[in-house]
């Protein structure tokens, strides 16, 4: 029985009784944008809940303009401030997943709380969330209009030089670091996660696979982080790690910034770990104290057995680093996370202060509409790849396995 | 048009003779006839010298009491001599408003500025509050000496270099068709030495062999030819990209140059950039203005007693996955501390009283407060 | 201070601080909103009744789908009609948080293994902030209260599925009951996840105060600077020096007892009472560390703050400055906080608090629900079918009805079938099984008692 004949009509229902409550009930939460601007008067209070009012407070603070992009997981919208017509805003709505039963999904819950905490020049901003009315979860997020590094990476007609390499590097890892001064793992960083906005500023964004960290006993999930990026403990199954597996992550972006195509780039986890092996070296118990006991080690053919890289492979790989860049690279990439830099010991190293130095921010390479890619960089999930190569998403997230 | 044709024609009479002497042209060929931009009174050459070559002195023109000096007397350019005034004028005032499109905040400030300008020019020629019109500009043209002759270097640097690059590529197309000429020159002694080489062969080899030596002789020259071609490209793309190059540094240049002479916004004129003086280069912060590691309330050590944490030591796992105690260490410490000088109840209130997070934040307001107030004492109010 | 910046910029700061006066104020207006709405949805079901009363004359009206369960608290406004709606008074409504708070930490017990700590504390503070804007007569803390925890094991990292998670909740609680309200709650907590405990930085402390007694101790970074007066070995000595309490056998142990204790009350007094509203994590552990061991807490203080000792030359006082201008201030709000803690009984253990709650809870609060949101589909969730959403007020002022077909209005008849009704409910709920901690053991005493 889908209607009843006692549910009132509610004009003719206010027409009878009078009741003015009922009546602003329906006209103020669904027609008046402009309600809100009466904060907590009694007569805006006994229509709506006080959590309404205050979620309706947010909401009218901004005017969603036209979508940038839209993906299974989210739509990407332009917006502006309601008050100022030129601050410009990117908000973001998130799905409601029908599969996924059990409420608001993981990568939601983890983007709002860790960025909800994070303020930084190289974080995203989340200005604010708010739910619509058809109690979406909408994320305002700054806008950065340029795009990724990725574009950056692969547009051929981009020229730039290592001066602008240092500037994109140091603002990652300052990023990367004040995350890890908060306690909180990116665990996704990779070129198009890193949006650029409009002064030329590098922005960590995604934080879909983030978490805190540090507690002792704790397993975390070693499906983390898009493969191309993920750093060998992970591969090989640990499950407790620490900050330096993002340190992995942000090497292998610098390899691919000064090669212009991703270093490593497996096919399968176990590919993965192959062709690390085949450039860096095999790890052993000599170069990685432990490494034969993590859960998913597997020994090396004895017959290809590689020797640890040492400084002059990234010299030769890596010639527009110069030697102190290299020896940067080469402190990043190491096997054994306990020997990796951390993101602080990243920004006392010495290449910062060598010349070239970095390019001034606003001087920096840049592609002019980078905002469709902003778009499709916030739709997308983490741990994803581009589209094409999607098989390579490292998203199915075990996490029952992960808490043993 | 007529007007014009009709001076052209009264010319041989009136203009002829002068009007302070009366000699005319008939008896004087050589007559020359200058004006003074003062008043723009025609007179002839003997006029001038004679009356001002011992000094200034007042126009002889009946009325006129205009005090003249002999260096500033020239020919005139244009017949009519309204239009002489105005292009005199404009010259002028364009010199000292001569701020360049690249100064303004927006088009719209550029476009404000060139109709100010206008007016300005305007009001000169029509006579309208020149007094005031001129007062101005003089006060423009002392505050802003330095942008005005900034400018002036980079219009003449401009015309200069237009030029340059005029007979830059008249250069470069002469160098050209001579570069075509050799070319072909080339090309057609390469075909006739190998046809040469052919026929030698032709007549050396056995007859089986001659479609052979004919078509690997053509491939020779094309394959030579095309590898020519390849190179040429190369060089010319080279010096093609270092003109560019050349032509974007002379522009910066210029442009550094001309903001680092501009003193600021000028009274006269609207919607100018600010001109930020180029703040001297800091030294490059990788932590971007932070201090790492720095605290306040402790001195984290790299060790702490512990039974709980002990066994993380010794296990080879949680080692060799890179699980860091420094990291836990940081982390309690950090959480022991952070807030402890953190007042909430006076911060909280201050922040209240400051008033800017009433929407952002769930406390109640005052309003907020008596709404509650009122509503709790009269239950049945709704 | 440095790490008082890095509190200030966490969401708990932000958004969920207050002072003693504005935290009364926020609770005094969700009170007044939620008795104003209440009162309103009430009369609302009583026209709706009245008005199908007069129009299905005779004819028995079909039970509305999604109104099953909870329907039989939207059946009181019919005595409403007659006296004015009691409505629950912000300390009714506070108490009435406490208890189910409480059950939060017995139902986080109740899973194999426990859930951690730090899950069950996160889930009690989203329900304390939940409950700054709510009002239980708005939504019941029954409905909200698994909701919360499962949210917290999300946000903590504690990650189960949600069948796994209602399996443990006792009771007939079915998952989709369990996630219904979560958009609500998300939104009440304005979409802050993050709480700031003061577990971890106790553990933090306790390291530091080992490594003294172990002559590893660090001078406080002000006083190193400027003093010769704290080495390791006179932080140790002075350590050492402090009167022993009872029955602590050497200074290992009794950092560990003191450890036990703070914790202890951490996990139940710090939960239940505001101090996360009032105070900072630094100053509620450090406030039950005074609890636990005061001269071992003031000792620790000293090393950090200096000692305020007259002999100490002026220079010193002055590098000390920032820190030493804290110390009375600091020392106000320290005992201010463990005042609060140590006031803290729990409501089980106090047959007087748990009579006041029967009452509140069992009587009060069953009355004074507002009918229109006892649906929690009604709220908006899209898993709800769409014919409970159409519109809740509609679907309790149907669910008032059916019982009595020629239901006149007649307050005695009404009054007696409602308290018929109450008590085949409560006899059903005592016979579901004695584990229900949903409040369920409240009503379930009340029925021993009559």
């Amino acid at each position: 029985m889908a209607v009843s004949p006692l549910i009132p009509n509610p004009a003719s229902h206010a027409a009878k009784t009078t009741d003015a409550t009922r009546e602003s009930e329906v006209n103020g939460s669904e027609r008046s944008p402009y309600k809100h601007n009466m904060k907590y008067s009694s007569h805006v209070t006994n229509e709506r809940e006080i959590t309404e009012q205050l979620n309706d407070d947010v909401r009218h603070k901004y005017i969603k303009d036209k979508r940038l992009g839209e993906g299974t997981y989210a739509v990407v919208f332009l917006g502006h401030l309601r008050t100022d017509p030129s601050s410009f805003v990117a908000i973001k709505k998130i799905k409601i997943n029908a599969e996924y039963k059990d409420g608001l999904s993981m990568d939601a819950i983890r983007e709002v709380k860790y960025l909800q905490e994070l303020s930084h020049p190289n974080i995203i901003a989340l200005h604010d969330v708010f739910s619509s009315k058809d109690q979406n979860l909408n994320l305002v997020l700054e806008y950065l209009p340029r795009g990724d590094l990725e574009m950056l990476i692969k547009d051929t007609n981009i020229h730039y030089g290592v001066a602008d390499i240092k500037a994109w590097m140091g603002m990652l890892a300052r990023g990367v670091w004040f995350c890890h001064e908060n306690f909180i793992l990116h665990r996704d960083i990779k070129p198009n996660n890193l949006l650029i906005a409009a002064d030329g500023e590098v922005k960590l964004a995604d934080f879909g696979l983030a978490r805190s960290f540090a507690d002792p006993y704790l397993n975390m999930t070693h499906q983390v982080i898009t493969r191309w990026y993920r750093p060998p403990e992970l591969l090989f199954g640990a499950r407790q790690y620490s900050g330096v597996v993002d340190i992995w992550s942000m090497g292998m972006v610098f390899a691919e910034l000064l090669l212009r195509v991703p270093f490593v780039a497996g096919n399968t986890d176990l590919d993965q770990i192959t062709k690390i092996c085949e450039a860096f070296g095999t790890p052993n118990e000599d170069n990685w104290p432990g490494v034969t006991k993590l859960p998913n080690y597997l020994p090396a053919d004895p017959n290809h057995v590689v020797p640890l890289q040492g400084r002059d492979f990234f010299l030769r790989q890596f010639p527009t680093a110069g030697p102190v860049g290299a020896d940067l690279l080469m402190s990043m990439c190491t096997f054994d996370p306990k020997k990796r830099s951390t993101a602080c010991r990243v920004l006392q190293h010495g290449w910062w202060t060598t010349e070239p130095t970095p390019t001034d921010k606003k001087n920096l390479p840049r592609k002019i509409d980078g905002v469709k890619k902003m778009g499709a960089d916030l739709t997308r999930r983490g741990g994803e790849i581009e589209d094409s190569t999607f098989k390579n998403a490292a998203r199915q997230l075990n996490f029952t396995a992960a808490r043993d | 048009m007529p007007s014009a044709r009709e001076a052209m024609a009264n010319r041989g009479d009136d203009d002829e003779v002068c009007p302070v002497c009366k000699s005319s042209r008939y008896l004087n060929p050589d007559m020359q006839f200058l004006i003074n931009p003062e008043c723009y009174h025609k007179m002839c050459e003997s006029c001038v010298d004679r009356i001002f070559s011992s000094g200034p002195a007042n126009c002889p023109v009946a009325g006129c009491h205009k005090t003249l000096r002999k260096a500033r007397f020239r020919k005139q350019t244009f017949e009519d001599i309204n239009v002489e005034r105005e292009v005199d004028i404009r010259r002028r005032v364009m010199q000292i408003l001569n701020r360049r499109e690249e100064e303004f905040d927006s088009k719209r400030a550029w476009d404000d500025f060139l109709e100010q300008r206008e007016e300005i020019i305007a009001n000169l020629v029509h006579g309208t509050d020149v007094a005031k019109t001129e007062s101005d500009l003089q006060k423009y043209a002392s505050e802003n000496m330095r942008s005005i002759r900034a400018n002036q270097a980079l219009e003449a640097q401009e015309a200069s270099s237009l030029k340059e690059q005029q007979t830059h590529e008249q250069e470069l197309a002469r160098l050209r068709r001579e570069a075509a000429k050799q070319e072909y020159e080339n090309e057609r002694r390469e075909l006739q030495a190998s046809r040469e080489d052919v026929l030698t062969r032709l007549a050396a080899g056995r007859p089986g062999d001659a479609a052979a030596i004919a078509r690997e002789g053509k491939k020779v020259l094309l394959k030579k030819s095309s590898a020519r071609r390849s190179e040429e490209d190369r060089i010319r793309q080279k010096q093609a990209a270092l003109r560019n190059s050349d032509a974007r540094k002379a522009g910066q240049g210029g442009l550094t140059a001309d903001k680092a002479d501009i003193a600021g916004d000028s009274g006269l004129i609207k919607g100018l950039k600010k001109i930020v003086t180029p703040e001297p280069e800091k030294p490059y912060d990788p932590f971007g203005g932070m201090v790492p590691n720095k605290r306040d309330y402790y001195t984290l050590r790299d060790f702490y007693p512990s039974s709980y944490l002990d066994p993380i030591r010794q296990d080879t796992r949680m080692q060799a996955g890179g699980y860091d105690l420094q990291e836990y260490y940081s982390r309690t410490l950090m959480e022991a501390f952070a807030g402890l000088g953190c007042f909430i109840d006076e911060e909280v209130a201050q922040r209240d009283d400051a008033g800017s997070l009433g929407v952002s934040r769930p406390a109640a307001t005052q309003g907020a407060a008596q709404a509650a107030v009122s509503s709790t004492g009269t239950p049945e109010a709704s | 201070m440095i790490e008082d910046d890095f509190y200030r910029t966490s969401s708990q700061y932000r958004l969920w601080s207050f002072t003693a006066a504005s935290l009364q104020a926020q609770r005094a207006t969700t009170n007044a909103v939620a008795s104003d709405r209440v009162r309103a949805a009430i009369r609302r079901a009583q026209e709706a009744r009245r008005s199908a009363t007069s129009s299905a004359t005779g004819t028995p009206v079909p039970e509305v789908e999604g109104s099953t369960s909870t329907s039989t608290s939207t059946n009181h406004p019919a005595k409403a009609e007659e006296k004015p709606i009691e409505c629950l008074t912000p300390e009714e409504e506070q108490q009435t948080v406490s208890y189910y708070c409480e059950q939060i930490i017995q139902l986080g017990e109740a899973y194999k293994p426990p859930l951690p700590t730090i899950v069950r504390a996160t889930a009690i503070q989203y329900l304390r902030r939940f409950y700054l804007t709510n009002s239980p007569m708005t939504y019941h803390p029954k409905q909200i209260m698994p909701c919360a925890l499962f949210l917290a094991t999300k946000t903590d990292n504690y990650y189960m599925s949600l069948r796994q998670f209602a399996d443990g909740v006792p009771g007939d609680t079915t998952a989709e009951d369990i996630i219904a309200p979560e958009f609500v709650v998300m939104q009440s907590l304005r979409f802050t996840f993050d709480v700031r405990h003061p577990f971890r930085g106790l553990e933090g402390g306790i390291m530091e105060l080992q490594a003294l007694a172990a002559g590893q101790g660090q001078p406080a970074p002000h006083l190193a600077a400027t003093t010769q007066t704290q080495t390791p070995e006179s932080l140790q000595r002075g350590l050492l020096a402090l009167p022993l309490s009872s029955s602590s056998k050497n200074i290992t142990d009794r950092i560990a007892r003191a450890h036990h204790t703070t914790r202890e009350i951490l996990k139940s007094a710090a939960q239940i009472t505001d101090v996360y509203f009032l105070f900072t994590p630094a100053q509620i552990w450090l406030a039950a560390l005074m609890l636990a061991d005061r001269a071992l807490a003031e000792y620790y203080l000293d090393t950090k703050l200096g000692t305020p000792a007259p002999s100490s030359s002026v220079q010193e006082a002055e590098a000390a400055d920032g820190l030493a201008a804290l110390r009375p201030k600091l020392l106000r709000t320290l005992n201010d906080c463990a005042v609060m803690l140590q006031a803290y009984k729990p409501l089980a253990s106090d047959p007087d608090q748990m009579k006041t709650l029967r009452r509140i809870i069992g009587k009060k609060l069953y009355h004074c629900q507002n009918p229109e949101k006892v649906n929690l589909g009604g709220a908006g969730q899209k898993r709800i079918p769409a014919a409970a959403l159409a519109s809740s007020a509609a679907a309790a002022a149907a669910a008032a009805t059916p019982t009595g077909g020629v239901d006149s209005g007649a307050s005695e008849s009404e009054m007696e079938r409602l308290a018929k009704k109450r008590k085949l409910e409560t006899a059903a709920e005592s016979s579901s099984g004695s584990k229900d901690i949903f409040g369920g053991e409240l009503v379930m005493q009340r029925t021993k008692e009559r």
